[in-house]
């Protein structure tokens, strides 16, 4: 039998109690309409027996409920998708599976329920330790409903909980961001995601950017250089642009996307990267249902088979996300280009402290990845006007 | 062919906005040249720039059956002008073919400073001009007064002038009675050798170059082969005919008086000037007409392709545009900055600036354009005399012995009330009053000499805020005067660049260059290293800023859903920087360079 090749499962849950005001996901605000929820699970575990049908050769070794808020969505809801997921796909027993949730919807109940199905991570939406900055960001929950979402699901056995967090945020000087990374830090979670606050158009923060008072780039450029200090003082490393963990504790899931590594999305506006295709699920729910349902609208909004020379771009792009940073023998080895153009870019960067070099691997810098997309577009351009590697005999 | 006697060639002469495009709009209208269901407006000015801008760049030629009230049918040859002064030197072009100009003066506007320039540019050539006011229905038109200033001011009789509106077509009908009745008829020789003058020309990709002319002696037809007398090029006649607003209509033979085109596959576009002769190849004529007048261009500027390896189809893209704007001049320029380019001459900023949106428009170019010049003269410590048509040829300051910049005569016309305003403005501008006549109480023209310089930098633009829009502005070329200039250079990150350096007057140099660091500032994107810029006469710098290193561009959150999405922004990021020029490490986008060159106050 043919070893079987690992792959990450993505389940989009577009239900919220409220949108936030900065958040630009796809997801339905307040409703959990019982018809709605039905036909959507339907949907799911229809649209489960077909792909699984097509990743027979497969192992999932990571599931990830991602939302909009799968914790609002209810622990019995989450747990019939995973039984139906395990149904169809064959599910490593050490997988990692991971759910979103928000403190304001944790409870005992939900907690014990999803543990004892096999749930063994958790990411809590925190953000901020200041109740009025979570009240402005439109976060229906206080620092406090945190803390306690936090502590219970220690005591419900997850000994694996990461803490999404951000920074940039109105009003916010570096000193509070600072003291604000010492109060989550004293929970001593396992993994903490530090986001830098991007407005997005279409966003109700967008529509009042003006008048948000936002720390200015120059202010947020210090708050993220002093995040990686503070983090990897206590022990935390930094593995991604935004995401540092205690050793061994990396999101499995999270790093497919960086690596370049197989992942099938569920749910509307998920996305995929399957069989040398990347695709993305229609964004409307309704229409999601009715395509995988009644098959009489486009299940997917777009699908593109990736050449080879791009997945070269991609690598350059995903890979500098992450302190594993880019490899020349691994580069030239996967896609026959050569890595000396490459070098040439890198080598006046990493005089300025932007890239540094470490077994033989480029990684980026803090410094660098505060620029990173200026360093990609210089790597992408030398890539794009080299020539292929001679094939050898 | 048309007997001589039924043929009348005429242009439409006038200020800008006067109502010219409108007029002859309503003469296609009233001759049925074109279907009501068909006509739109300003139906010869057929370039899109023309439309958008509503102004008349290039000379047209259009011919209009008309049947007059005598009853006899006439042919009447309308060639359009343009109305800009940058285009004064089009305007005597399309003169020289006719025999009468119909001369269009606003109602309520009365005289401006254009209506005057072509006025004797017509008088020049010999032409009967024709007064019309126009726009009469409007309710500030004071028609007794504006003929009463056109008899005063030119002297021309204009009490029995038409009063027309071109808009709402009223009274054309008289104006058409009056270029029959006042426009004399082509005189010229239809058994005599062929000359033809050629007053435009046009590439088309399947005739090859149309030629645009009037006949003045002789007669042309297909089969025929000709000459052409200044280049000496033979071609057969393919095709000859006449000019109609929707294309060309092939005629048997063109005779002298007559106004058409010919095709001869014609693939060197070099071959036939505007302005040159045509003639018959066995039975050639003894002198070439008059021709043209060379025009000199006033502005000067480098134009580099942004991406360095378009230089070729640049190149092929003035050639063509030469052809059909014979005032253009080009040659090659070699930056150290932008690498291979053209040093190009043009009439004027407006000219330049069509100039510039043409080759980006109709031949799909990117380009980059340094600050314009005008010409200066330099005498040199050695004793030889030179002339400076770029920054990038201005000698070393020991070297000078005396520079000298170009001046022109203006005039400008204006309402009593903006007198202050506008002495204000040319004061400042370096301006030397000279004098200032009352063309009647609400009219007063003041001439100045001020050096081109002042005048090619938004001057019009200054002048019509300073006068409410009521200023109008001419302007002619009277010769070099001594002057201090000097040569301000600029450097990014430490590194001159030749492409941002420019000449000017000495005592603008400090508040200009500060302005301009400023304005670098604000167009050069932050990079990941702080840039200097510093501006510098000789070796001394006289002004600087900075541009902070760029510290913060990253997507913070990358997921499986964005991956597209982010491959797409870095797509567009390099795109922006393909439409920037490297300098040393710095890059600069093509507008960094215009923005040097609009220097509002």
């Amino acid at each position: 039998m043919n070893e079987l090749k690992p792959l990450g499962i993505y389940i989009h849950i577009p239900f919220c109690r409220s949108k936030c005001q900065y958040c630009d996901f796809y997801s339905i605000g307040g409703s959990r309409d019982r018809r709605l929820v039905d036909n959507y699970l339907q949907a799911l575990s229809e649209h489960f027996k077909e792909t699984g049908a097509l990743a027979t050769d497969y192992v999932v070794d990571t599931v990830y409920f991602g939302g909009g808020t799968p914790s609002f969505f209810g622990a019995d809801n989450l747990r019939r998708i995973f039984a139906e997921l395990q149904h169809r796909f064959r599910v490593d027993k050490d997988a990692e599976i991971t759910f979103e949730a928000n403190p304001d919807s944790v409870s005992d109940n939900l907690l014990r329920k999803l543990r004892a199905d096999g749930f063994n991570r958790m990411s809590l939406g925190v953000q901020s330790d200041h109740d009025d900055v979570l009240q402005k960001l439109g976060r229906p929950h206080t620092y406090e409903q945190a803390r306690t979402a936090f502590q219970q699901a220690r005591a419900c056995g997850f000994d694996n909980i990461s803490l999404d967090m951000m920074y940039g945020l109105p009003n916010q000087s570096a000193e509070q961001w600072e003291q604000t990374l010492t109060h989550v830090l004293n929970l001593r979670p396992e993994h903490i995601s530090c986001y830098g606050l991007k407005l997005e158009p279409g966003t109700p923060l967008w529509e009042y950017r003006d008048a948000a008072n936002l720390p200015s780039d120059e202010v947020q450029a210090d708050m993220y250089l002093n995040t990686v200090e503070i983090l990897e003082a206590s022990g935390y490393r930094q593995y991604e642009i935004s995401n540092f963990s205690k050793p061994g504790f990396e999101s499995r899931h999270n790093l497919k996307y960086w690596l370049g590594d197989e992942y099938i999305g569920f749910g509307p506006a998920a996305s995929s990267d399957f069989a040398g295709k990347r695709f993305t699920n229609n964004r409307d729910i309704q229409n999601y249902i009715r395509g995988v349902l009644k098959q009489d609208v486009t299940i997917l909004l777009e699908c593109e088979s990736i050449p080879a020379r791009e997945r070269a771009g991609e690598y350059v792009m995903l890979r500098l996300r992450t302190t594993q940073g880019i490899s020349p023998e691994e580069y030239e080895k996967q896609y026959l280009m050569p890595f000396a153009p490459l070098l040439a870019a890198i080598e006046p960067l990493a005089a300025r402290e932007y890239f540094v070099q470490k077994d033989g691997r480029w990684i980026l810098t803090p410094k660098g990845f505060l620029v990173s997309n200026q360093i990609i577009v210089r790597l992408q351009e030398a890539q794009e006007a080299s020539e292929p590697l001679a094939k050898k005999r | 062919m048309t007997e001589q006697s039924k043929i009348r060639n005429f242009s439409i002469v006038a200020h800008i906005d006067h109502g010219k495009s409108t007029l002859a709009d309503r003469l296609l209208e009233e001759t049925n040249t074109v279907d009501k269901r068909e006509m739109e407006e300003q139906i010869l000015d057929n370039m899109d720039l023309e439309r958008e801008r509503g102004i008349t760049i290039k000379a047209r030629a259009v011919k209009l059956n008309y049947r007059a009230d005598n009853g006899e049918s006439y042919v009447l040859n309308l060639i359009d002008t343009p109305g800009h002064v940058d285009f004064n030197y089009e305007v005597s072009r399309s003169l020289t073919a006719c025999e009468g100009a119909v001369l269009v003066v606003d109602a309520s506007q009365g005289i401006e400073a254009q209506t005057l320039a072509n006025t004797y540019l017509a008088i020049d050539e010999g032409l009967e001009v024709l007064p019309v006011v126009n726009k009469i229905d409007l309710p500030a038109a004071r028609p007794q007064e504006v003929k009463k200033e056109i008899e005063d001011v030119i002297g021309l009789p204009a009490m029995d002038a038409p009063e027309i509106s071109a808009k709402n077509g009223i009274n054309i009908h008289a104006v058409l009675e009056m270029i029959v009745r006042d426009v004399p008829p082509p005189k010229g020789d239809r058994e005599a050798p062929l000359q033809a003058l050629i007053f435009d020309s046009q590439y088309d990709s399947y005739r090859g170059v149309v030629v645009y002319m009037r006949v003045m002696n002789g007669t042309v037809r297909p089969g025929m082969d000709v000459k052409m007398m200044a280049s000496g090029a033979v071609y057969k006649v393919v095709e000859c005919g006449y000019l109609h607003p929707k294309g060309m209509v092939p005629a048997e033979a063109l005779g002298a008086g007559e106004v058409g085109y010919l095709t001869a596959s014609i693939k060197t576009i070099s071959d036939t000037r505007v302005g040159d002769t045509v003639t018959g190849a066995e039975n050639p004529a003894a002198e070439p007409l008059p021709g043209y007048k060379t025009c000199q261009p006033m502005v000067f500027s480098g134009v580099y392709p942004a991406d360095g390896s378009k230089y070729g189809d640049l190149r092929d893209a003035l050639e063509k545009l030469k052809l059909n704007d014979a005032s253009m001049y080009f040659t090659q320029e070699n930056s150290i900055a932008l690498g291979f380019g053209f040093r190009c001459g043009f009439l004027g900023l407006l000219h330049m600036e069509i100039i510039m949106e043409r080759l980006e428009r109709e031949f799909n170019l990117d380009l980059i354009t340094t600050a314009p010049n005008v010409v200066y003269e330099i005498d040199k410590t050695d004793g030889s005399h030179i002339e400076v048509y770029t920054p990038l040829n201005y000698p070393d300051p020991m070297e000078i012995a005396q520079a000298y910049e170009p001046y022109v005569k203006a005039s400008i016309i204006a309402p009593p009330d903006y007198v202050g305003n506008i002495m204000d403005l040319c004061q400042f501008r370096r301006g030397e009053f000279k004098d200032m006549t009352y063309l009647d109480q609400s009219r007063v023209e003041l001439h100045y000499e001020i050096p081109l310089n002042e005048i090619i930098y938004d001057f019009f633009d200054a002048l019509k805020s300073r006068t409410r829009g009521y200023g109008s502005l001419d302007y002619e070329l009277i010769g070099y005067r001594p002057s201090k200039l000097v040569k301000l250079d600029i450097l990014l990150n430490g590194e001159l660049v030749d492409a941002l350096s420019f000449i000017l007057f000495a005592d603008e140099a400090y508040a200009r260059a500060r302005r301009i660091c400023e304005k670098l500032k604000d167009n050069i994107p932050r990079q990941m290293f702080e840039i200097p810029i510093q501006a510098a006469i000789g070796g001394k710098i006289i002004a600087r800023e900075t541009i902070k290193a760029l510290r913060k561009d990253v997507l913070a959150k990358c997921y499986g859903g964005d991956i597209t999405r982010k491959k797409k922004l870095l797509e567009k990021q390099k795109e922006g920087k393909k439409r920037m020029r490297t300098f040393g490490t710095v890059s600069v986008p093509s507008e960094a360079f215009m923005a040097v060159l609009k220097m509002d106050e």
